[in-house]
């Protein structure tokens, strides 16, 4: 019970949300802006990442509460701390980790005849974790029922997922015009292990009855899918766990399918559109798969003497057992990964008279200093879609250093302030982005922080 | 030249004063090993409502019966393991006018008896006549409670008004568990 409680514990410590990269999508100077629209507007001839170094990102937070909330090391009573934490939150609340290490990353520019395109590709690992804050459950396990006569517990509160993958991506984009660029990705998701129980069920209920001493209704529809962990329980397994998961993370896991689509459009010189859908894709899961059910309904009346004879004398716990199962399945089961869309309007300003003649292209980097500019993003979630609001401004505050700092607000905070740097000495490109500044003042009370770092090696060519 | 300085130090100071300027503050996760949750769950243990006739069989009435039903509740190690206190509620409700005796015995695996209570239920006159018992189990008592497989209910009844297949009225008994955790 206690480890159960420590890793639920360890879980809303590092608690997020979404995987919104405001700061990296559509700052183009950063290669990885790739991975966030493949219509990305980019200018390289060609790029690699330093392998393992070039992107690492990773987004943590809780809308509900932090972690000083519940650790803060200021003598009050743990116990009281997690009564506070869960008479606060709500079942909307969320905690959410996401994680993202390339291995590796590059691309190159082809030159045709009618405009030119890019093609760039990679592998990255891949670590997501989200959670509804499961309140009625939570309620339950603190104080049980006999204080909440009425009340009924909503067992769809459980509503968790966790997956770890690898991804092999291939992308194209290509500029149709001066004006419109299109681009597009392959993706095939290596799922290493997955932990999926989002379409739960369910309720409790008991309330004072003149028939028994109350009236007590379970009626329970949770499942919990598992691919690629149910060996690890067997105690006989050799495990070698290091080997499994580089096997499953090169093409030997459970696989998927997914496409990004994304574009830029700039309909005048200094504005631009662009839009992006990223991760629309699935992941089928057939091998080492194990799911639990807990499947039923049941009036539960306790005892039931039979006094006439002849009469099978009745258990109704035994009875309960039996109506609701807890069923161990090894069905096969899909996973639709979380879908992202993007949307941005830029303007931008300040025109540069430019040392090195770059006149020929739309680009807006070397031919504007300023950019201001709006955002939209909306991931899929297991309940209702993830918003977030961005307003930008973007400045080259030299040829070799640009930076882009953002305001955003969505559901989890209106206080967002972000900042993000691209800096390049020689080819060497170097970046660093964070969200969530004001809350550095004081990190163990901050509901979220994401940052990407990364480097990479750029060749521009300038006399196009 | 000192371009690339410049450049350096843009990057670099907002950096350090990020770093520099962000504190935390202290985290004990070490709380974690003083959770104790203290849940207190409410349920049904058994209920019953025999008719007036069921005493009657061919025309004869018999005096006393009996059942003995397995309850499997107190064998789930996960719910005696934690268990620090019970009690049990019992009412009984006579509306058969005669006299009864309730005895409720609770048996282990083997067949003895760890509990034994009764109820003594006047006959029913007209008027609502509730026979009210709380027990409360902890320490030794509670200990001897888990042990429980069988409950033997046996109702005796007393000499009366002479009943028939078409007797009204019934005894019907509600009983309740309230039952307190300690998880730590």
């Amino acid at each position: 019970m206690r480890k159960i409680i420590l890793i639920f514990g360890l879980f809303l410590t590092v608690g997020c949300f979404s995987q919104n990269k405001q700061i990296l999508y559509n700052f183009t100077s950063v290669p990885q802006s790739l991975l966030t629209n493949p219509g990305g507007d980019v200018k390289y001839n060609w790029y690699f990442g330093i392998p393992l170094l070039s992107g690492i990102s990773a987004n943590v937070g809780s809308s509900g509460f932090s972690a000083y909330d519940l650790f803060a090391d200021n003598g009050v009573d743990f116990n009281l701390k997690l009564r506070n934490v869960i008479f606060s939150t709500t079942r909307k609340d969320r905690v959410g980790i996401n994680e993202q290490i390339e291995l590796f990353n590059g691309g190159f520019k082809i030159v045709g005849d009618q405009g030119d395109s890019f093609l760039s590709f990679g592998m990255y690992q891949e670590f997501d974790f989200f959670s509804y804050f499961p309140k009625d459950i939570a309620i339950l396990a603190l104080d049980g029922n006999r204080d909440y006569l009425g009340k009924v517990f909503n067992l769809g509160d459980l509503n968790v997922k966790a997956e770890m993958l690898s991804v092999f991506h291939l992308g194209f984009h290509k500029n149709i015009n001066e004006k419109l660029i299109l681009g597009a990705r392959g993706k095939i998701y290596s799922s290493i292990y997955n932990v999926n129980s989002t379409n739960n069920a369910g309720y409790i209920y008991t309330i004072p009855s003149t028939q028994g001493v109350y009236e007590q209704m379970i009626y329970s529809d949770l499942q919990l899918n598992t691919s690629g962990i149910a060996k690890y329980d067997d105690s006989d397994y050799d495990s070698n766990v290091v080997k499994d998961i580089t096997k499953k993370a090169f093409l030997g896991g459970n696989l998927g399918l997914g496409f990004d689509a994304g574009l830029t459009y700039y309909p005048k010189k200094n504005i631009q559109l662009t839009a992006s859908v990223i991760d629309f894709g699935f992941i089928k899961h057939s091998n080492e798969v194990e799911n639990l059910t807990l499947k039923g309904t049941y009036r539960y009346e306790g005892v039931l003497p039979k006094f006439s004879s002849g009469g099978v004398p009745e258990d109704g716990y035994q009875e309960f057992k039996d109506a609701i199962p807890l069923d161990t399945l090894y069905t096969n089961y899909t996973t639709w990964r979380p879908t992202k869309f993007n949307t941005s309007f830029q303007f931008s300003f300040e025109e540069e008279v430019s040392e090195d003649c770059n006149c020929l292209h739309y680009d807006d980097e070397t031919i504007y200093k300023s950019a201001v500019g709006a955002q939209l993003f909306v991931m899929s979630a297991p309940r209702t879609p993830l918003v977030a609001f961005t307003t930008y401004y973007r400045r080259k505050i030299f040829n070799s250093l640009q930076m882009k700092a953002t305001y955003t607000i969505d559901s989890y905070s209106y206080k967002n302030v972000g900042l993000g740097l691209s800096s390049m000495f020689g080819p060497v490109n170097f970046y660093i982005l964070a969200d969530n500044l004001l809350e550095y003042k004081d990190v163990s009370k901050a509901n979220s922080l994401s940052f990407q770092l990364g480097i990479n090696v750029i060749l521009k060519n300038n006399k196009k | 030249m000192m371009k690339m300085r410049a450049i350096r130090r843009m990057i670099s100071v907002p950096i350090l004063i990020l770093f520099l300027s962000s504190c935390a503050s202290d985290l004990d996760y070490n709380q974690v090993n003083d959770i104790k949750l203290e849940p207190v769950v409410v349920s049904n243990l058994a209920y019953f409502d025999v008719q007036a006739n069921q005493f009657v069989t061919g025309g004869v009435e018999q005096n006393v019966i009996f059942a003995t039903p397995t309850v499997a509740i107190f064998n789930e190690k996960y719910f005696t393991d934690n268990l620090r206190r019970v009690e049990l509620f019992f009412e009984v409700n006579n509306t058969i006018r005669r006299n009864y005796k309730i005895d409720l015995v609770f048996l282990d695996k083997n067949n003895q008896p760890v509990h034994s209570t009764n109820f003594i239920v006047r006959a029913y006159s007209g008027v609502e006549n509730l026979v009210k018992k709380t027990e409360i189990f902890e320490n030794t008592s509670l200990d001897l409670l888990k042990r429980t497989t069988n409950i033997t209910f046996t109702l005796t009844m007393f000499s009366g008004p002479q009943l028939s297949e078409s007797s009204m009225g019934s005894i019907k008994l509600r009983s309740g568990i309230t039952a307190y955790f300690i998880l730590e």
